[in-house]
């Protein structure tokens, strides 16, 4: 193990050394890289060593040496997201309240990029440093449920050191805790749910409730039709069209739901498949009817107030975005204080009075019934942010698939896709 | 050291040469290598690859599963390259011999789009294409086109979109070997009781092909591979091409095996069709007559 050490320095040197290219930029960063090693490699396993032989993780650091000698917020936080998914300053927009109120109290500059479009193209980026037993860059990244299940399988992310986040421990919703793929909930904390159903333009298309509209060639939405191209959420809502539940598909229910959407692309119905830019075209009015995530159309809704949300009668899903520490990260302590202070409900509201989806947090409706804004406190009466039982019921979860169906699904969807 | 230099004169060229061939080791033969051995591989990212030349099926595979994404990207290449020649030639001809004082103004306005990013241009195209765009919303408002017709999502605006992007690269290598050509030649045409179309058909052609070679080649090559428009302005499962499949092989389903087998098949297959074009075409002479 100590001798893992000066091989970690000197990748984090090189690496650094690299990006800043100057020599005193070298010395620097050597400093720098000194420290970042020696932190990180004190409460976790030495990365590479965790990553090639132990898939289950060594045992979590013990509290009481990191409450001895508490480390100190770093200088910097590399925080991935996904596209419009944290307040922003209306006056002001590429700046965030929540971002700069955390920079205010620990005085660490957040690099917060909006670099995440779709799970597995973005995991496809940091998977050789990953392999490789490096740091990503990246300190908090946020990825969905079987993603951030399949990365934890991985052994790839560390260990929080729950001590750090009172927060997160006291505030998390009763029903996201203790997933099977993370039993001891200390591998990742949930950024957002949202639920996956029917956008439309209901200006165009009229109101509609069911999935089955989809397979229909009428000319208002014909060749004005799109699917997700993340293979759950669109696999999962033919699924339920059929019948047939996606908490226990087998490889012949994927089989039969590709069938069944063949029939909508040839029959020249659907016209494309989409991560977050069917947003923009729904907008234009390129495309008025497809699969999509609540809060988008929420927000959507600023630029064209006729688009619509339904959880299909078929049922919808439910799904959630889990922030991530990244094996290796360089910046763990820190990262770990920006999840409990988004765990604070009055943070909480901030974030999901703008982004409008499920906030993960315990007190947030409160928080947000309390805003002076009489349409922000509004929000906490709307069941897409906050489901009442009845709209929850008609919600299902994705079962987790093993590595050999998870091919067999991709493989099956991106032959739909065209690729 | 010049004297050093003058008595191992042949070492000059091998030094010239030098910076690029440590470039090309470094950034294409490297990765190629790596990339030809992984297209020997089997297995997944979570067991692990295993390199095995028995492996050579995931050639033959990768060639019978997405042979229409092949034949599709041979095709829209081509009809780009056709497409960006048809706009090139006359924009390029008028520039050479028409254009007087605003020669330069021209030859700058046909790079000019090339300052503002390549995603950009292709997304403003969206736009611009779109159900009710610039274009296709006042022919709809004036009932000239019905309303369920659309350019977006169809071959037409993946060619229309590749032969946007390439134009410069047809239309500067063809102005500059016509802008070569000595006038004198058309004038010696004419005294010997040429026609302008006969002239202009055995005297500007032949020597505008090494250019017309050169610009071809620049378009198809790079078409060929293109991915960023079928993925924004294409977008539906019937104008994939093949660089979409590469990208998805490789970034989506881990992949890597046919990832690698494809990119060595659009090697070869470019490969192929450029030395066929290239026997056609006869360049070497032409390149020779025309220097």
């Amino acid at each position: 193990m100590s001798e893992q050490h000066p091989t970690l320095v000197t990748r984090a040197m090189t690496r650094r050394r690299m990006l800043q290219g100057t020599a005193l930029a070298g010395v620097a960063a050597f400093l720098a890289a000194c420290g970042t090693a020696a932190q990180s490699a004190t409460p976790s396993a030495a990365p590479s060593e965790a990553a090639s032989t132990a898939p289950s993780e060594a045992p979590s650091p013990s509290p009481a040496a990191s409450a001895t000698a508490k480390p100190s917020p770093a200088a910097e936080l590399n925080f991935a997201n996904w596209p419009l998914y944290i307040d922003q300053d209306s006056s002001n927009p590429p700046k965030s309240p929540t971002l700069d109120g955390f920079t205010k109290k620990y005085g660490t500059k957040v690099n917060y990029r909006e670099s995440i479009s779709a799970n597995e193209d973005f995991f496809g980026t940091i998977r050789p440093a990953l392999q490789a037993g490096q740091d990503t860059g990246w300190d908090l990244v946020v990825l969905t449920d079987w993603m951030a299940a399949k990365i934890i399988g991985l052994g790839w992310v560390e260990t929080l050191d729950t001590a750090n986040t009172p927060k997160f421990v006291a505030n998390e919703s009763d029903n996201l805790r203790n997933q099977p793929w993370d039993p001891d909930n200390n591998k990742r904390a949930p950024w957002q749910s949202g639920m996956t159903g029917l956008g439309f333009d209901a200006k165009v298309v009229g109101n509609q409730t069911a999935t089955a509209a989809i397979w229909q060639p009428d000319p208002r939405w014909k060749g004005k039709v799109w699917l997700l191209n993340e293979m759950r959420d669109t696999i999962a809502l033919t699924l339920l069209k059929l019948g047939k539940d996606p908490a226990t598909a087998t490889n012949a229910d994927c089989d039969a739901a590709i069938a069944e959407i063949k029939k909508a692309v040839d029959g020249g119905i659907v016209r494309s498949f989409l991560g977050n830019d069917y947003k923009e075209q729904l907008i234009k009015g390129d495309l008025v009817l497809g699969f999509a995530w609540s809060g988008d159309i929420i927000q959507a809704q600023l630029e064209r107030a006729s688009l619509k949300f339904n959880i299909p009668s078929e049922g919808g899903m439910l799904w959630t975005d889990n922030m991530l520490i990244p094996k290796g990260a360089a910046h763990k302590y820190t990262a770990e204080l920006m999840i409990d202070y988004v765990y604070d409900p009055e943070i909480a509201a901030q974030i999901a009075a703008y982004v409008q989806f499920v906030s993960p947090v315990k007190g947030c409706k409160e928080a947000i019934a309390k805003n002076a804004d009489k349409s922000v406190a509004a929000l906490a009466k709307n069941p897409l942010m906050f489901p009442d039982a009845a709209t929850l019921a008609k919600t299902h979860i994705f079962k987790a698939l093993s590595a050999d169906e998870d091919k067999y699904f991709n493989d099956q969807f991106s032959t739909l896709q065209g690729n | 050291m010049t004297a050093l230099l003058r008595r191992y004169r042949f070492i000059v060229p091998y030094l010239l040469l030098t910076p690029g061939l440590i470039w090309l080791a470094i950034f294409y033969v490297y990765p190629s290598v790596q990339m030809f051995i992984s297209s020997f591989w089997s297995g997944s990212l979570e067991r692990g690859f295993t390199f095995s030349l028995s492996n050579v099926h995931n050639y033959t595979d990768a060639l019978s599963r997405y042979q229409d994404q092949i034949v599709r990207s041979i095709f829209f290449a081509a009809a780009a390259t056709v497409a960006t020649f048809l706009i090139s030639f006359p924009l390029a001809y008028t520039i050479a011999f028409r254009a007087g004082q605003y020669k330069n103004l021209l030859l700058f306005l046909v790079i000019a789009p090339f300052f503002t990013s390549f995603l950009l241009r292709v997304i403003s195209w969206r736009t611009i294409l779109g159900d009710d765009g610039l274009l296709l919303g006042p022919l709809k408002s004036a009932g000239l086109v019905g309303d369920d017709v659309r350019i977006l999502a169809t071959p037409v605006a993946v060619i229309a979109g590749i032969a946007y992007n390439f134009l410069p690269f047809m239309t500067l290598p063809i102005y500059v070997s016509l802008e070569k050509i000595d006038k004198r030649l058309l004038e010696a045409g004419q005294d010997l009781y040429a026609t302008p179309w006969s002239a202009f058909r055995k005297i500007t052609l032949p020597l505008a092909l090494p250019g017309i070679f050169a610009g071809t080649l620049l378009t198809f090559i790079p078409a060929m591979g293109d991915y960023v428009n079928a993925e924004l302005l294409g977008q539906t499962p019937g104008t994939k091409m093949i660089g979409n499949v590469v990208q998805s092989r490789f970034l989506v389903n881990n992949d890597y095996p046919t990832a690698a087998a494809l990119s060595f098949i659009l090697m070869a297959g470019i490969l192929v069709a450029v030395a066929v074009y290239a026997r056609l075409l006869g360049t070497e002479e032409l390149v020779s007559s025309a220097g």
